[in-house]
């Protein structure tokens, strides 16, 4: 409990010196997170259901080579890769912001930077060093936060094409 | 001598006339005349000279007096001369016992001068000065003053002011007093005072300048839920309060005065700023008119799905169904060649739009950077014109130049998640268009043939 009590202490501190952009990263990564997880878990669990429902059906077919079969299985696979890319394209944007949402940081913190020397002059660094730290927390922040992103949403992407092939290999024309 | 002088000259002037006037015939009488008037004449001049001398007797009388008055006065002046520098002597004698009498006690008197100035400083500008007007002018009589000794009541002048300000220090205490508006006017308001902390009144809090003796607004007041806390402080009569207490006592709040507001930052940006942020507003607009369309057409489309034997043309799928329904009994490829065409003719107008917000999503960020080198050009120019020296004027376009950065990025990031929502939309309906619905018209001919 006392750890937890501390961990939430030296979070509640990096916020405080890294300023509000860091609240917007957190939701970035977490909207990220939640999506890919949702996605791990329709991969896992959800999609193979799906494509031994669409390869039973496909073989119950006595006519598998007839345009109108040739149709129907192209269907069958645009909506399974429908519901496997679905939200792929929302996690890349989520993960190409967090970079960006860091550099909006970065520019507010030196904006507070300069206002600082606008208004008191240079005499005082420390007066400044909180508008760095503000600078380059967020820009941190961000770049750990797309990295995560990067990593575990390529594999994810490849995963998504591995399982489409499979199906389209899975459905072959007797 | 000169009377005598004249009444000679009269004795021989009527001789002379008598002479003219008798002739030689009475000579003798002249000379009878002249004998008489000898004897007068010397009989005055006897007179005059007995006159002389009992008068030289007086004038000697008035001069011994005189040299008697001077003997006196002078032997004064020696008795004064030596009475003063006996006095002198004591005088000294006096200072002497004066300080030995003293003692510690002067030291008293600096440390009672440096007390007060101190308390001076303290208090003048302390805002219980507000409450208790008038309190300065006494402590800075007792600083400046050099000669004497502070008398009791002036010590216990000093130990109340201190002790009034002690007091106050820890208070909350509520008065009515004239309030100075900064458009000029003053009002009598009631006035609630935080030990020595703050002032909180109608406008929310106040400072006292010390200057003019005068309770005036903050020329900018802090944030609303700070403002709230310290109107609920106005308002409450007993009982514990949360509040906003400024414990510089006024130094934070008066710094608020220079920070500038988001309003003035988002005015920095100038004209860079406003075009991006009509980008934004255009971006977000045709992104909540194109999430709206593509909920509704999808929509239409599943119902359709559904009901595949009655094609309406109110959707892009109905209208494909339609098309097939003309030509079923064509060939295969035809029939394929129909639909494509129908296909075809529907994507441009789901698809449209969705690449003008993802433009200016690229763009807001680098007008944003142009913005900065526009700022950076105004910095370099100040430069030219004033030198380095002065970091404050340098500062403003720099933080001009930046403000436009950020508000590129700020535009940018909506503008991305937008895009990314509204274009996995038109993709999934494009999907069900282009790769499914000859599926679905497949199924539909082979359930029908069966």
């Amino acid at each position: 409990m006392l750890y937890l009590i501390e961990l939430w202490e030296s979070v509640r501190d990096f916020i405080a010196a890294g300023g509000d952009v860091l609240y917007v990263v957190a939701l970035a990564l977490f909207l990220m997170w939640v999506l890919m997880i949702e996605r791990y878990w329709y991969l896992s669990s959800v999609f193979p259901k799906l494509r031994d429902e669409i390869i039973s059906n496909w073989d119950a077919r006595s006519d598998t080579t007839s345009w109108y079969a040739h149709r129907i299985r192209d269907t069958w696979i645009s909506q399974a890769s429908d519901g496997l890319s679905a939200r792929m394209l929302l996690i890349k944007t989520l993960v190409a912001m967090c970079p960006l949402i860091g550099l909006l940081g970065t520019v507010t913190g030196m904006i507070g930077v300069f206002e600082t020397m606008a208004t008191q002059g240079t005499s005082n660094p420390r007066l400044m060093a909180a508008g760095i730290s503000m600078a380059t927390i967020p820009t941190m922040a961000g770049m750990v936060a797309a990295l995560s992103g990067v990593f575990f949403s390529s594999r994810l992407e490849a995963k998504v094409k591995m399982a489409k092939v499979k199906l389209i290999d899975s459905l072959p024309h007797h | 001598m000169k009377t005598v002088f004249k009444s000679i000259l009269a004795a021989v002037s009527i001789a002379l006339v008598a002479s003219t006037a008798q002739a030689a015939g009475s000579l003798e009488e002249l000379l009878q005349e002249v004998k008489k008037n000898r004897v007068s004449e010397a009989r005055i001049n006897k007179q005059r000279e007995a006159e002389f001398q009992s008068a030289r007797a007086d004038k000697q009388a008035l001069v011994r007096k005189a040299q008697a008055a001077l003997k006196a006065e002078k032997n004064r002046g020696d008795d004064l001369q030596k009475q003063f520098s006996d006095n002198e002597v004591k005088l000294a004698e006096k200072e002497v016992e004066l300080t030995q009498a003293t003692g510690t006690l002067g030291e008293m008197f600096g440390v009672v001068r440096q007390a007060s100035a101190e308390a001076y400083g303290q208090i003048s500008t302390s805002i219980v000065s507000a409450e208790f007007p008038g309190r300065g002018a006494f402590l800075k009589r007792m600083s400046e003053e050099s000669k004497g000794l502070p008398n009791i009541k002036e010590l216990e002048d000093l130990w109340f002011a201190l002790q009034t300000e002690m007091t106050e220090s820890g208070q909350v205490s509520r008065f009515t007093t004239e309030v100075v508006s900064l458009d000029g006017g003053s009002q009598q308001q009631e006035v609630v005072r935080i030990g020595t902390f703050n002032l909180v009144g109608e406008q929310g809090y106040l400072v006292y300048d010390d200057q003019n003796e005068k309770v005036q607004p903050l020329g900018r007041q802090p944030d609303s839920h700070l403002l709230s806390s310290a109107q609920e402080m106005r308002a409450a009569t007993s009982g514990l309060i949360p509040f906003y207490a400024d414990p510089s006592s006024g130094a934070i709040l008066g710094l608020l005065k220079e920070k500038a507001t988001m309003m003035e930052r988002y005015h920095a940006g100038g004209t860079v700023g406003y075009v991006i942020t009509v980008m934004l507003a255009i971006g977000l607009l045709i992104g909540l008119y194109k999430i709206v369309t593509l909920t509704i057409v999808s929509g239409k489309i599943s119902s359709q799905v559904k009901n595949i034997e009655n094609p309406s043309s109110g959707n892009p799928l109905g209208r494909i169904l339609t098309v097939y329904r003309e030509n079923k009994s064509a060939d295969v490829e035809t029939l394929e060649l129909k639909l494509d065409e129908a296909i075809l003719r529907e994507l441009p107008k789901i698809d449209s739009g969705i690449n003008v917000i993802k433009i200016f999503a690229a763009m807001a960020p680098l007008l944003g950077l142009l913005g900065t080198v526009l700022g950076m050009i105004l910095t370099f120019q100040q430069i030219t014109l004033f030198g380095t020296g002065d970091p404050k004027l340098m500062a403003g376009s720099i933080s001009m130049a930046l403000v436009t950065t950020a508000q590129g990025i700020i535009a940018a990031l909506p503008l991305l998640l937008t895009h990314s929502i509204v274009s996995g939309r038109s993709k999934s309906i494009v999907h069900i268009l282009d790769e499914q619905t000859a599926g679905i018209v497949a199924a539909h001919a082979e359930s029908e043939k069966v």
